[in-house]
């Protein structure tokens, strides 16, 4: 079995405690990780992504693979930058994937994240283990992203779970209501 | 060729450029080598060393919150604001840094200081009962469950929050 090599992936990283930063950033970077540029709230966030996109040279990286966040930051929050990043018209990368980490564990808020298209939750407190872990889903398991009339993002249907009823899905990949993109 | 007009929903399939940038074309599984993963459990372990002292700062912002909610009733509700920001951020990370009864006695304190409701004296005498205990448990370095110091600072913070109980 090969090992993953980190080195060439770009990960931004946003949280607001300089503490878990520093803690994140080590982490990561003894992982393997070859870029992490950090920020401290949504908004600085916002400013780099686009200044990475029109001028790669002056932002210090070419592209970002990857956004890890905070949710809860002032005066932007994470869960305002991932509105932004998949639905922000100035948005340059619709479906870089996002792990958001967060403190709040409750389904609704899980939900409310899902519904704004997150690719991935990472719960506080952490662990070393589940910060590989969510790494490697991304990396492993992307799922491919939806656009529909009230959502866009990864598909929030994860696996596939037998029904034992009727389904009542109505559209599918042959509808000509669907277009299926590849790239 | 579907009718672009008529689509309604679009389904985006990519190449994984994400795995072949970090695992290689191969395909095969990849893994995060041990020895790296132990290296960055260390990493982890060293700064938990730190986490009292970065703690005891919160917990300082905590009691001067608690000083303001006594001092000036009339704007409780922005200290509590701030002790339930506070509360958030710390319920977060003890248990990274092995200090779970931080974690709990955090989320408690997150649950009382989100209040739609009046502010009253025994609201405040709780925020008190919380910041108490958690200085405890980072004065006497309580990790883990904390063993017997921990079941009496738990048993302290729920007599502490049944005495004030808010109704």
């Amino acid at each position: 079995m090969a090992d993953y090599d980190f080195e060439r992936l770009n990960v931004l990283l946003v949280e607001d405690s300089p503490f878990i930063r520093s803690l994140l950033t080590n982490c990561l970077k003894i992982l393997g990780v070859g870029g992490v540029s950090t920020m401290d709230h949504g908004g600085d966030a916002i400013d780099f992504l686009k200044l990475v996109h029109s001028d790669p040279m002056k932002a210090g990286v070419m592209s970002i693979d990857m956004v890890i966040s905070n949710w809860d930051m002032s005066p932007v929050d994470g869960m305002i930058l991932l509105r932004w990043i998949r639905r922000h018209k100035d948005s340059p990368d619709r479906f870089l994937p996002f792990i958001m980490i967060s403190a709040y564990s409750e389904k609704e808020r899980v939900q409310e994240a899902r519904e704004m298209g997150v690719s991935e939750f990472l719960t506080k407190p952490f662990t070393i283990e589940s910060i590989s872990q969510k790494l490697i889903t991304t990396i492993e398991r992307p799922r491919q992203f939806v656009h529909t009339g009230s959502y866009f993002g990864p598909d929030r249907r994860r696996v596939k779970v037998e029904f034992p009823g009727q389904d009542r899905r109505i559209l599918t990949d042959k509808s000509p209501e669907v277009e299926v993109v590849h790239g | 060729m579907a009718d672009k007009k008529n689509i309604k929903v679009r389904l985006y399939r990519f190449k994984n450029r994400l795995r072949e940038k970090t695992a290689g074309l191969s395909g095969g599984e990849a893994k995060i080598p041990a020895d790296v993963l132990a290296q960055a459990q260390a990493a982890l372990a060293d700064m938990a060393e730190d986490y009292p002292d970065w703690v005891s700062g919160l917990i300082d912002q905590l009691a001067e919150q608690h000083r303001r909610c006594v001092d000036s009733p009339d704007t409780r509700r922005v200290h509590f604001e701030e002790i339930n920001h506070i509360a958030h951020d710390m319920k977060g990370q003890g248990g990274t840094f092995g200090y779970p009864l931080i974690t709990a006695f955090a989320d408690s304190l997150y649950g009382f200081s989100y209040s739609k409701g009046v502010l009253t004296d025994n609201h405040v005498e709780l925020i008190k009962a919380h910041i108490d205990s958690m200085r405890a448990v980072i004065t006497n370095r309580v990790k883990g469950d904390g063993g017997e110091i921990g079941t009496e600072l738990t048993k302290g913070l729920n007599q502490a929050i049944e005495k004030h109980k808010i109704s």
